[in-house]
């Protein structure tokens, strides 16, 4: 194994450790996840979510707010006690560390969905066994991009006293189009029955894609302790 | 020198207001009033320059947010601030006039067609970029992370295009004139393209000027020299 790749391993190995001695971050995430969910489906009343649209809508709704406080949490414990000054000052790359870091928050993330949406299948009458390997890719290529967006971000608010709100600031308006192309793929599943097109998958891998690099080519400038 | 700069800005400036008013002249007398659309469609002349602009204005910002990024120098950042402002300030003309245009040909202010969504994204986009630089007191902070976001932002631009190609359009995606009609959009491109430019001139400038005005704020790296002096 090359260095990189152990260096990689062992940044998500102290990540996932924190979490899974704490469980602190998917517990709070998971639920307001579920709040939303259920807050939305309160709102929208039952004849709007028959229509077929809402569902994807409130899915992603939930998705953004639980990744945005997620992203915030993960880096939140490299801000005490001077962990990223150490993290800096150790010899590894800085792309690894933005690796490791989105690979940690893809990880939650995928578990958040895995918790939230069984969830939002059984109160919306959202039959996911209609197409569950097509929903599956169109989520995990989404949270790629969106998690790849949200762990730069996140590590640029680190180091300074803003707090989520502005986060949301940061990734929501980012991230727009990615869940513009997300929701329409969901409701052309869900709703109108299509298959999913290898166009409409393409066009999502590609905003993935772009997301990716660019927030790998960022990150090298903007850490600081 | 000092007090020439004064002069020659007025003078920019009456320029501009000049040839905004010519535009108007030209555009009510001179050009001819399309078929279909009446006089509403006059609108056009004003929306489409203002359009090309804000994402030139657009493109300002990510240069500079670029360039803070590589150099760490105040100047650019300000300079990003500048052309955010013009970009949202044309973006809101954009929509407005817009907005007039559609209730006009399509019977609504609103319809959800990719370029109108494309201009609302764009919008908020870049609204987004003045309210999150407002939420930092610290200047070296808030210039990375607007500079980042800035970056991002405008790749975003694309991407938003190509999202919202997933809707089904009813905006007219090519326009076919007279010769007489693309004459007025290029008159009107003057003072549109001098607007913006000056705008971006004059908001840097104050910028660089409040800035310089708070030294211990600009350059942070003169304290720590300070500091270490002592």
């Amino acid at each position: 194994m090359s260095l990189a790749l152990r260096q990689f391993a062992a940044l998500v190995a102290k990540d996932l450790a924190l979490e899974l001695r704490s469980r602190q971050i998917l517990a709070l995430v998971a639920v307001l996840a579920m709040l939303i969910v259920a807050v939305l489906g309160l709102g929208l009343g039952p004849q709007q979510l028959a229509s077929g649209y809402a569902a994807p809508a409130v899915l992603w709704v939930a998705y953004l707010f639980a990744g945005i406080l997620c992203f915030e949490r993960t880096m939140a414990p490299e801000r005490h006690d001077g962990a990223l000054a150490a993290l800096l000052l150790a010899p590894v790359d800085r792309s690894v560390i933005y690796l490791a870091k989105l690979t940690t928050n893809l990880l939650l993330m995928l578990a958040v969905v895995l918790v939230v949406t069984p969830v939002a299948a059984v109160l919306f009458g959202f039959d996911l066994a209609q197409a569950p390997l097509a929903f599956a890719l169109t989520i995990v290529v989404s949270m790629v991009g969106f998690a790849a967006v949200g762990t730069l971000f996140s590590a640029v608010t680190s180091s300074s006293s803003m707090r989520s709100a502005p986060l949301a600031m940061l990734i929501l308006p980012v991230t727009l189009p990615l869940v513009l192309a997300s929701t329409h793929l969901l409701v052309a599943l869900f709703r109108d029955g299509q298959p999913i097109t290898q166009a409409a998958l393409a066009i999502l891998v590609a905003f993935g894609l772009i997301y990716l690099t660019v927030s790998w080519l960022v990150f090298e400038f903007i850490l600081e302790p | 020198m000092t007090r020439a700069r004064p002069n020659l800005v007025a003078l920019y400036w009456l320029a501009t207001l000049a040839l905004a008013a010519t535009a108007l002249v030209v555009v009510f007398t001179w050009t001819p009033t399309e078929q279909t659309m009446g006089p509403v469609q006059k609108i056009f002349y004003l929306h489409f320059p203002v359009a090309i602009n804000a994402l030139l204005a657009c493109t300002v910002n990510f240069i500079a947010c670029l360039a803070y990024l590589f150099t760490r120098r105040q100047r650019w950042d300000d300079l990003a601030a500048a052309a955010a402002g013009v970009a949202v300030l044309l973006c809101s003309i954009v929509l407005l006039t817009g907005m007039i245009w559609g209730r006009e040909a399509w019977g609504h202010w609103w319809t959800w067609s990719p370029r109108l969504t494309f201009s609302l994204l764009l919008w908020l986009l870049y609204a987004a970029y003045l309210v999150i630089r407002s939420s930092f007191d610290d200047p070296t902070r808030r210039a990375m992370v607007c500079a980042v976001y800035g970056i991002v932002a405008f790749i975003d631009v694309p991407l938003v295009y190509f999202s919202v190609r997933l809707m089904p359009d009813i905006h007219p995606s090519s326009v076919s004139l007279e010769p007489a009609m693309w004459w007025t959009v290029l008159i009107f491109a003057v003072p549109v393209t001098m607007l913006a430019a000056g705008l971006i001139a004059a908001h840097y400038r104050l910028g660089r000027s409040h800035n310089l005005a708070q030294p211990d704020a600009a350059s942070p790296r003169a304290v720590t020299s300070a500091g270490a002096i002592e």
